[in-house]
């Protein structure tokens, strides 16, 4: 009995085919929706492998998480600037009238089973998403890969930084928190300082005057469904146009502008990026499990005549805070107006200058060097000393301005005069620029001379004759780093479509499926 | 003619106007200028002996202050053990008479100090004098720093007592205010947290741990500071704190002092490590050094090195 039993199974098995019953199903649909030949066109896709082409990934997948973590966290929060009194578990605020968002916010890290570990890893993707951004930028930047044909695609991504600036921003604002509604007030300062619309765009946000009791709802509504809307879109764009495009990589064996050499999305991509997305996932868990972010009930409710010294943004708005922390208080006061250059120049000109700046580079570096050819091959950046000294440059002015919005600690911690601090910072992020410049300009042409640079290095053997001399002789190559010529492999095909027979009626065209 | 005329009366009318302006000028800042009165307070029991007190047979005042605070005066009978103790400890600076004016101004290393360069110590009170020397600011390790930093103390706390009874013996009455001893029970957290964030924290940060102010001064970290000092720095302004005397009660400093040795002493960090209390400044240097450097490793041992 059980033999014919074990017979019916193989020969079932048989029946289904070679790739069992995924293959029937992906079968079915195919049928129905003409699956297979997309999928044939995407499986194929190739990606070069080298690990720089990776960095964009992490912040793809931290904005999955983050859009996972924040879904959970609408279903708690409450985006109202309504008062309450707070009954919870925490003692130093029980008995406090605070806002209904504040409440919730600090509900939902109580008393809600994994609230806190949603809230944390949350933020920890936040800090992440834009941090992978800024590094996957700056390997665009330093290789070129912007170059034409990809000036569009440049854009797009600084769009989305700016996007992911903006909306850290605003989820930072949410909470409505101590340290959370002094950025609020510093951001209704800042759009103040805008030179003559500034106090009609900053009533209209605020519906009157700070803080209102809109701000709170309308940075919800930008914060979890407008912004990532766009972002969404941006990323969808981003990535088509990646795919349309063909990826570029780096000079190497077989590698030309007219091809891509790498692995095929399935198995090897799929594989590689799946593990890639678990690893940040894991990454950001393990941060939001062991490490605290963002301690909203120990700097109590938000009160406008209440402020806590040692404060500062989340990283990414650094710059920002560092140009306004170190900037000269000018302000002039003339014919009834108060012209607040402290604010208007380190807070809306300076960044306006330096995001511009990012959007017309490839513009700007097209015309200088009158390169009209299009590029698909990176290069090294000691090939191009003069962008990747310029982008050292102002890198590293900016990365002054981001230490600059520590000052105070930066005091506290080494036992010297604050006064001191904000000097000896005015004077390094006016220099650093010229000095990244330099440096970075002269460490390039160097290693241009460097015979062999950024290859492996290959032992010396060293003989002693029977005269006891020493005799050095270079060992030969590193198998893999001799030359090999690549050939394309060609992906095994297995869809097969019938031929197209044209019709012959008239009125009626043949349509391939 | 006429022209000269009419330079004169240019000239004239631009002084006249000059001088007009600047006295309507100086009228109007001699009338935006606020009137100069001394500091009075109505406020009941803060800090000042208007409840409570116990009077001695004598008609001197050992103690007042309420439930929350109870403020003593030392005993006169400490002052002789204190003026030794004054002596070797307090006179190189403050002056044999306490008064600010080193004793030693002959010896080359105070060459340039003049009266006033040093604080005048009498009547200040035995509570500002119980706080530097208990935290152990006072005997000074540099006389000349920009702010005495907290140290083990060099007194103890009996001998502290002796100093400060000797100071009050200087004075026809002791200054004010004496030393208090809080007692936390019944005290409100939720109160304290609201009055420490509105009164505390632009200074010592939401979290207590201190941080720089300007010209090398700072605000120290309340870590590790007892209660008691606490409400004497409250009530006696050390250095460039404020004396907060009449805006706020005993039953309010009780409730700061609850929440400070309380919360801000023992933080409750569920979210895992506190990252050292220092924000988003700590929080970045994670998140970027471990999140986003953790994960280019990452990429770097997924993807192709060469």
């Amino acid at each position: 009995m059980s033999d014919v039993a074990i017979n019916t199974k193989r020969e079932k098995k048989a029946q289904l085919g070679r790739y069992g019953k995924v293959g029937h199903v992906l079968n079915e649909m195919d049928d129905r929706l003409g699956v297979a030949k997309g999928g044939k066109t995407f499986m194929d896709k190739i990606f070069p492998d080298h690990w720089s082409f990776m960095l964009g990934e992490i912040a793809l997948y931290s904005f999955v998480i983050l859009m996972l973590t924040g879904i959970f966290l609408t279903l708690y929060y409450v985006p109202s600037q309504a008062v309450v009194l707070y009954k919870g578990s925490y003692l130093p605020l029980h008995g406090l009238h605070v806002t209904e968002a504040y409440a919730s916010s600090i509900n939902l890290t109580f008393a809600v089973r994994g609230g806190l570990l949603m809230r944390q890893m949350h933020h920890w993707a936040c800090d992440i998403f834009v941090g992978s951004i800024v590094v996957h930028m700056c390997r665009v930047f330093f290789t070129g890969a912007f170059r034409k044909p990809r000036e569009l695609n440049w854009s797009i991504g600084l769009t989305l930084l700016t996007l992911a600036i903006v909306n850290g921003f605003l989820g930072y604002s949410l909470p409505d928190d101590l340290v959370s509604g002094t950025g609020i007030r510093i951001a209704y300062s800042i759009i103040l300082s805008i030179p003559v619309v500034g106090t009609h765009v900053a009533f209209w946000l605020f519906g009157g005057n700070f803080p209102g009791t809109v701000i709170i709802s309308r940075f919800y509504i930008l914060h979890v469904l407008i912004i990532p809307l766009v972002i969404l879109g941006l990323v969808g764009g981003h990535l088509g146009l990646l795919v349309r495009q063909k990826h570029t990589q780096f000079k190497g064996e077989g590698r030309t502008e007219k091809n891509v050499v790498g692995s095929p999305m399935f198995p090897i991509f799929m594989a590689k990026t799946t593990g890639f997305l678990l690893l940040v996932g894991g990454v950001t868990a393990l941060l939001g499990a062991f490490a605290q972010i963002n301690p909203i009930w120990q700097f109590g409710p938000y009160d406008p005549e209440k402020i806590s010294y040692a404060v500062q943004p989340d990283w990414y708005m650094g710059f920002l805070d560092g140009a306004l922390r170190i900037f000269p208080a000018w302000s002039f006061h003339s014919f009834g107006y108060t012209i607040p250059l402290e604010v208007t120049i380190p807070a809306v000109v300076f960044p306006g200058i330096v995001f511009t700046l990012g959007y017309l580079w490839p513009t700007l570096e097209r015309k200088y060097t009158k390169d009209n050819e299009l590029h698909n091959l990176l290069d090294f950046p000691r090939d191009r000393p003069k962008r990747t000294a310029a982008g050292a440059g102002i890198l590293s002015m900016l990365f002054m301005l981001f230490i600059a919005s520590s000052t105070d600690v930066i005091a506290n911690f080494m036992h010297i005069s604050l006064n001191e601090v904000l000097l000896i910072m005015r004077v390094l992020v006016i220099i650093s620029p010229f000095v990244g410049y330099i440096v970075t300009y002269y460490i390039c042409k160097e290693l241009q001379g460097v015979d062999g640079a950024s290859q492996r290095k290959t032992p010396n053997i060293v003989t002693r004759t029977a005269t006891g001399e020493y005799v050095a002789v270079a060992a030969p190559k590193n198998v893999n780093d001799q030359h090999v010529e690549l050939e394309a492999v060609p992906v095994p095909n297995y869809v097969t479509s019938d031929e197209v027979v044209e019709a012959t009626t008239s009125g009626v065209r043949t349509v391939e499926r | 003619m006429p022209l000269t005329a009419l330079k004169n009366r240019t000239a004239w009318m631009l002084v006249t106007m000059i001088l007009a302006s600047s006295f309507v000028f100086f009228i109007g800042a001699a009338g935006a200028s606020p009137k100069e009165s001394p500091y009075t307070t109505s406020r009941y029991n803060a800090g000042t002996p208007n409840s409570s007190i116990v009077v001695n047979k004598d008609g001197s005042i050992t103690a007042y202050g309420n439930g929350a605070i109870i403020y003593t005066l030392p005993k006169t009978s400490l002052a002789a053990l204190g003026q030794a103790l004054y002596a070797t400890n307090c006179a190189a600076c403050h002056g044999d008479k306490a008064n600010g004016v080193p004793a030693h101004s002959s010896d080359p290393r105070y060459a340039n100090v003049r009266a006033g360069n040093y604080p005048n110590l009498r009547g200040v009170g035995s509570a500002a004098v119980m706080f530097w020397i208990t935290s152990g600011r006072m005997p000074a390790a540099a006389g000349t720093n920009v702010q005495a930093v907290r140290r083990p103390p060099r007194l103890t706390y009996t001998q502290a007592l002796e100093v400060a009874a000797y100071i009050d013996s200087l004075t026809k009455t002791p200054g004010l205010p004496y030393v208090p001893n809080v007692n936390l029970k019944g005290g409100s957290l939720s109160t304290g947290a609201s009055l420490y964030a509105l009164n505390c924290a632009a200074c010592h940060t939401i979290t207590g741990d201190g941080d720089a102010l300007a010209s090398g001064t700072y605000a120290p970290s309340l870590r590790n500071v007892p209660a008691n000092q606490v409400v004497e720095a409250i009530r006696t302004g050390p250095g460039n704190m404020p004396r907060f005397t009449g805006n706020l009660s005993d039953r309010q400093v009780r409730d700061i002092v609850k929440y400070v040795t309380g919360y801000i002493q023992h933080p409750q960090n569920p979210g895992g490590l506190g990252l050292g209390g220092l924000g988003p400044v700590a929080e970045g240097f994670v998140g970027l050094a471990l999140g986003v450097g953790l994960l280019c490793l990452a990429a770097f041992w997924v993807g192709e090195r060469q």
